[in-house]
């Protein structure tokens, strides 16, 4: 294996009188295994943390089929704006009135509103019109401006909540104007909305 | 009784065989690694907690200006685009027309393509010191206008010359407008693509959360 044959090789003074003496060659490889596991485990935490990773985004078809269109009740929606300054406002149903400011923070802020809202729309709204539970539906609304990493970050909360129906849509006039008034909803748009 | 003598074994155990296959599999991750190929178009890409591997896909870089850019993996399939939207395109883009065997394969060499179509032509013929200046300094980026939606043209024909299963990954800056992003969406959207993938990196635990309110103030300015 990893031994030679030694010796054979002196200069014979006395040939075949002292016989030089065979020294193992054996060598301790261990350290240089060692070495070579770590260089591997190096190269293979490294190589792997620097692939790009995706996640999926599906924007819906533009369809006229009546059939495709479902029935949605106004208890089903929330609705998550995202502002210029990473901020993140939602309201419930068509209620822009109840606008209310909150984060990214993982506990309290947007994600406990999702996981509020998911949990509480199969038991509290009505049936559909077959019979079956209504679920939630999120409906993403980004202003002008609003940073690319927002969008992430919600389509991240997304997944994190579990919510099945999500769609990104821009952003109604009303709901621009009570983001940038801070919230307030004027009192026409308020009965505009309630109409 | 007598005692029954248990032969000492030596409990120096071989390393060489160990040695072997641990350098056998080094050398395998050294040559197999690809480094990250040096990317023209800066671009600092969001986290998120997604693990869904990107292994091949028609690649639009967004940089923070909104220029748009299409990268393909492989040179063949690079080549193939160019022919595809010449074959199906041409006739609204006369720019694609009548590129020389030489200035196709100028082309193909280019892991990532950012010029309008009429400047084809002019881009394939640079020279490599001219070429290395335009891509680092200006770069215009393929244009996305309802009125010119280049950029639709140019994912339609990646998909005809990868056969169409290909995913189409749209990467972002972090720090850039989501109107960019929403436009391309709306353009593709037109050419009746409608999945995408948003590449991200990997985020590391709670260092996302601290981003967002940290980075806040800069967009203020």
């Amino acid at each position: 294996m990893a031994q030679m044959e030694t010796g054979g090789g002196g200069n014979g003074k006395h040939d075949g009188g002292v016989r030089s003496k065979k020294m193992s060659t054996r060598v301790d490889l261990t350290p240089m295994v060692d070495l070579a596991f770590l260089l591997i485990s190096f190269f293979m935490l490294t190589t792997t943390l620097n692939k790009p990773k995706a996640m999926e985004l599906n924007m819906p078809k533009k369809t006229e089929i009546e059939d495709d269109k479902q029935d949605v009740a106004e208890c089903q929606v929330l609705h998550i704006l995202l502002d210029t300054l990473d901020q993140v406002w939602y309201y419930e149903g068509l209620k822009v009135a109840g606008l209310q400011k909150t984060s990214f923070a993982g506990d309290g802020g947007i994600r406990k509103e999702i996981l509020r809202k998911l949990k509480s729309v199969p038991n509290d709204c009505p049936l559909t019109s077959k019979g079956n539970k209504r679920d939630a539906i999120v409906l993403i609304k980004m202003m002008k401006g609003a940073r690319y990493k927002n969008m992430i970050d919600i389509l991240d909360e997304m997944d994190i909540t579990g919510s099945k129906i999500y769609a990104i849509q821009d952003p109604d006039a009303i709901e621009v104007e009570a983001v940038e008034n801070g919230g307030v909803v004027k009192e026409f748009a308020k009965e505009v909305v309630s109409q | 009784m007598p005692k029954v003598k248990v032969p000492r074994k030596s409990t120096i155990v071989d390393m060489t065989a160990m040695c072997d296959v641990s350098f056998l599999l080094l050398t395998f991750f050294i040559l197999t690694a690809k480094f990250k190929p040096q990317s023209i178009v800066a671009v600092d890409v969001p986290t998120a907690r997604s693990t869904k591997a990107v292994d091949n896909a028609i690649v639009i870089t967004v940089n923070t200006e909104g220029k748009a850019f299409i990268s393909l993996k492989e040179k063949s399939t690079r080549y193939a685009m160019l022919e595809k939207l010449d074959e199906q395109f041409g006739a609204n883009f006369p720019g694609i027309q009548g590129l020389t065997p030489e200035q196709k394969e100028y082309f193909s060499l280019c892991d990532t393509w950012g010029s309008p179509i009429e400047d084809t032509k002019r881009v394939t013929s640079m020279n490599g010191l001219e070429f290395k200046e335009y891509q680092e300094k200006q770069m215009p980026g393929i244009p996305y206008d309802s009125t010119n939606n280049q950029l639709g043209a140019w994912v339609m024909a990646a998909r005809y010359a990868t056969g169409g299963d290909i995913k189409i990954g749209i990467k972002g800056d972090k720090n850039s407008s989501v109107e960019y992003v929403k436009q391309i969406i709306k353009r593709l959207s037109e050419k009746d693509i409608h999945r995408f993938v948003l590449i991200t990196s990997l985020a590391s635990g709670g260092e996302a959360a601290a981003e967002t309110t940290e980075g806040a103030p800069a967009t203020n300015n």
